[in-house]
């Protein structure tokens, strides 16, 4: 039995593999989508972090030559005032006050005045780090203006934080790290996705099913043959998203944003042991949903309707909406789990347990599904 | 047994004992110190432990250890003392095998307490770089050789000429030898073994070096011992091998005239102080003949106090300001009131150097006597002696010195280094500790470095200027050729303050009273 199984599997996979369309619609996404990922990831750094120079518009420099100087040496440049031709001016505006010079000789405060859009993305950086160096230069003013009337500047800051942060470099990185590991998830669904539907509803439309059911095998053997073939597709597609991801998210400057993101060889170990059950769920699902349709195309749009399942739930685990009732889920639990293993945090292994039960039940109940339609003649005839 | 001479100053502020204050020497560190020193370890092999922990100014989670070496090397059965370290993890680690050891200066001060400095500064090396710190023995957490004195209360009454320094030093002998402690095992070479010691421990195969101030005769010393695992060094502020630190007293007096100069050249502080250089001559005159005493406000708490203005503290005061070029700018505008019989000014710069904890004045003793005092010639002696701070210095050294009883250094110690290191070698023009010309005398057998000189930067470059980004490249590209030192000359320079309040142009006619203000002031209940 076990025998035959085995040589009906190397008949799907053979075929698979004849098949380029099947075959290449795995690897684009596995391959694809890390890289795809990186560059947007490479130029969202680029335009998340402040430039070394920030050139921004200053009006009135006269006024505070020395606040002037103080932002020149942090790297916050007047634009308007250089005569490089094409530098890049932030569209940020300080404007000092006419009066700034009396109201500080008079010990009073001086105004100056900052125009940004903080709506705008590429600026938020920019200007929290501008609010952040006028900061600065009013409390070191304020600690010296104490000092020269003889008074010690600690007695105006009565509070000390201490903040001990428990994130490390890894689980700062977790956002985007949960948005990988989605993918990873994701892989499994799609990779396999072509087989399945070739496997059934293409054997369905080249009516080469009721020929297959006229050999010397049970429902049963063949259901799963196709199922294995289909997880192993699945699984080749997740081996080579991790391996393509381990390569290519190494060259993304994560560091500037002050995290790593890496993915090391036991992640990988614990997403292939993970993504297992959910590779036999979504070949079970896929072969299930699309031994309904009698062509390869309305199988395709079957699918497309059915995936965006897994996907929500894989999405709604990585931002972290629900959290509590996701971590029981398929799919999301496991997504939960795998994002905990990154922060380096313990792993919730009831809940993934739990989740991943789940998963194998879902599939199993899948399988003797699709065992009891392919005895159904409406099926195998394609009435 | 006094002064910080060679501080961090941007590290921690300027905040050092001022000259012959001893007495006011606070500090609870010894009875940590002795509770650190009674460790499980018997074997003569350093014991290694580090765990997760967080230190003072930085938020993230760091880890933290320490190896347990015998205090004297040739009594391997001997005392054992806990050499602490901790690593500021790499963002991204590109290179597990190197890590940057950054070393603080003093001598005394705790590289583990500045670390959030360091952090900051070094913050580019680190995206893909370990950042190690120790706390050399004698400093911080490693068996902290601190004096305690009689605390601060007094600090403003005092008068300094009534102090008795060869008696508060032998005092403070005796406090820290009761635990058996040897204070004659806490010079710069055995303190280099720990470090290499720690390196092998941690497993790093080379390291980069940044040394600031005394942490420079470190660097040296490494260069001189163990060049096979350096790939390179930064030196920033240096002390030459061959120069004494004993010779700060001239540096100290150019970093007054420095100070005088600049006001001069600047067009608003030579208009509001146009007779500094007088004024300021006239105050240590009057202040060296007779010190004042009035009654003022404590900085801190507020109560009435009596302040006893004498040159000890006026000048100690505008020294340590020297060091900060945002504190700098407050100086011609304190002599000036001085000079008007007004120390409010002064008293709060002198408060800034009071209690601050940040040198361990025992391993600061060791050091200094050790490898500093021994060395010096008549010639220098008379030389050192023509400047206030240099005579002030030597005879407090000549005191505790002969309480303290350190071995001198070998005669070899105070050789130039002769290296093909990449070295990159950081001075400041402002500098009142390190001048340019001791960065040079370094420079006499190093084969492959380059100095520069930052024309707006007092003590500790890096801090100050693009200086971190030269070591950044020094330390990504193994190499000094390519450096490019032109950023350092970007004016960076601040105004001076010309009034208690302003650093910019007083405009003519200041009306005193505002309008500005009022409406908000009135809409608060």
């Amino acid at each position: 039995m076990i025998n035959r199984i085995l040589t009906m599997v190397r008949k799907e996979l053979i075929d698979a593999a004849r098949d380029k369309r099947s075959v290449m619609a795995g690897l684009y996404y596995a391959i694809g989508t890390p890289l795809m990922m990186c560059g947007m990831f490479m130029m969202l750094i680029s335009q998340l972090t402040s430039p070394d120079d920030l050139n921004i518009h200053i009006q009135n420099p006269d006024k505070a030559p020395d606040l002037v100087k103080f932002l020149a040496s942090s790297g916050i440049n007047n634009g308007a005032s250089s005569e490089t031709p094409g530098l890049k001016v932030k569209e940020i505006y300080l404007t000092i006050a006419d009066d700034y010079p009396e109201q500080m000789a008079k010990g009073l405060r001086a105004e100056v005045t900052l125009v940004a859009d903080n709506s705008n993305e590429k600026l938020q950086k920019s200007i929290s780090r501008l609010k952040k160096q006028l900061q600065a230069y009013a409390s070191e003013m304020g600690s010296l203006r104490l000092i020269a009337r003889g008074i010690d500047p600690r007695v105006v800051q009565p509070l000390k934080v201490v903040v001990e942060d428990q994130a490390t470099a890894d689980s700062k990185g977790g956002i985007i790290l949960g948005f990988a590991i989605f993918t990873m998830i994701y892989a499994v669904f799609i990779s396999g996705m072509n087989l399945a539907i070739d496997t059934s509803a293409g054997e369905r439309e080249r009516n080469s099913l009721a020929l297959l059911l006229s050999h010397p095998i049970s429902t049963w053997q063949l259901v799963m043959s196709k199922i294995i073939s289909v997880t192993i597709f699945a699984m080749l597609g997740l081996a080579l998203i991790l391996i393509v991801s381990k390569i290519a998210y190494a060259f993304v400057p994560w560091q500037e944003l002050g995290f790593a993101v890496n993915i090391n060889p036991s992640f990988m170990l614990v997403m292939l042991a993970v993504g297992f059950p959910v590779a036999i769920m979504a070949a079970a699902t896929q072969l299930f949903v699309s031994f309904m349709a009698k062509s390869f195309k309305e199988a395709q749009s079957y699918l497309t309707i059915v995936l965006l399942l897994p996907a929500a739930l894989a999405l709604a685990a990585s931002y972290d909406i629900a959290p509590d009732t996701l971590q029981w889920l398929p799919v999301s639990g496991q997504q939960q789990a795998l994002m905990a293993y990154v922060k380096g945090r313990e792993i919730p292994l009831v809940q993934l347990a739990v989740s991943s039960l789940a998963t194998l039940g879902i599939a199993l109940a899948l399988t003797f599904g699709l065992e009891r339609s392919l005895k159904s003649e409406k099926i195998v005839f394609g009435l | 047994m006094h002064k910080g001479k060679m501080n961090l100053s941007r590290l921690a502020p300027p905040i050092r004992r001022s000259l012959a204050a001893l007495a006011l020497m606070v500090s609870t560190a010894t009875l940590i110190s002795s509770a650190q020193a009674a460790p499980e370890s018997t074997s003569n092999h350093a014991q290694f432990v580090t765990q997760p922990c967080y230190i003072d100014g930085l938020s993230e989670r760091l880890q933290c250890g320490y190896i347990t070496v015998p205090e004297n090397p040739e009594q391997p059965n001997g005392k054992v003392i806990d050499v602490h370290f901790a690593v500021l993890p790499a963002i991204k680690n590109t290179h597990p095998q190197e890590a940057l050891l950054a070393i603080a200066g003093g001598p005394g001060q705790s590289a583990i307490e500045n670390a959030a400095g360091f952090d900051r500064m070094l913050n580019k090396v680190r995206q893909q770089r370990d950042i190690l710190l120790i706390d050399q023995r004698g400093t911080g957490k490693s068996n902290l050789l601190q004096c305690e004195g009689e605390g601060f209360e007094g600090a403003l009454a005092i008068d300094e000429s009534t102090f008795n320094t060869a008696e508060e030093t032998q005092k403070c002998l005796d406090t820290l030898t009761k635990d058996g402690t040897d204070v004659r095992q806490y010079g710069s070479i055995n303190a280099l073994h720990d470090f290499e010691a720690i390196r092998t421990h941690l497993g790093y195969s080379k390291l980069h070096i940044y040394g600031i101030s005394y942490g420079t005769r470190m660097a040296q010393l490494y260069m001189r011992h163990y060049p096979q695992h350096l790939l390179t060094v930064t030196l920033d502020g240096v002390v030459p091998m061959q120069q004494s630190v004993i010779a700060i007293g001239d540096a100290i007096e150019r970093g007054f005239d420095k100070l005088l100069q600049d006001c001069e050249a600047n067009t608003l502080c030579q208009q509001q102080f146009p007779q500094l250089a007088v004024e300021l001559s006239s105050v240590k005159a009057d202040l060296a003949a007779q010190a004042t005493i009035s009654q003022v406000n404590d900085p801190l708490t507020g109560e009435t106090t009596q302040l006893t203005m004498t040159l000890n503290k006026f000048l100690g005061a505008l020294r340590m300001a020297l060091y900060n070029p945002n504190v700098r700018a407050l100086i011609p505008h304190a002599i000036h009131q001085a000079a008007q019989g007004n120390y409010q000014a002064i008293m709060g710069l002198y408060a800034m150097t009071i209690d601050s904890t940040g040198i361990a004045m025992g391993m600061h003793t060791s050091v200094v006597c050790g490898e500093d005092w021994q060395r010096i010639s008549p010639e220098f002696r008379a030389q050192v002696t023509r400047s206030y701070f240099g005579k002030e210095m030597l005879s407090s050294f000549d005191q505790s010195c002969n309480v303290w009883q350190m071995p001198a250094a070998p005669a070899d110690f105070s050789a130039a280094i002769d290296s093909d290191i990449p070295t990159l070698v950081l001075s400041g023009e402002l500098d009142p500790a390190t001048p340019p010309s001791w960065g040079e005398m370094a420079m006499e057998k190093l084969k492959n470095a380059k100095h520069f000189i930052a024309p707006y930067a007092t003590h500790g470059v890096a801090y100050q200027s693009c200086g971190n980004d030269l070591i950044h490249q020094l330390v990504t590209q193994l190499s000094v050729e390519t450096l490019d030192a032109s950023c350092l000359d970007k004016d960076v320079s601040r105004n001076f303050y010309l009034n208690a309040s302003t650093v910019e142009a007083v405009p003519a006619n200041t009306v005193t009273n505002s309008t500005k203000e009022t409406p908000s002031a009135g809409a608060q209940l």
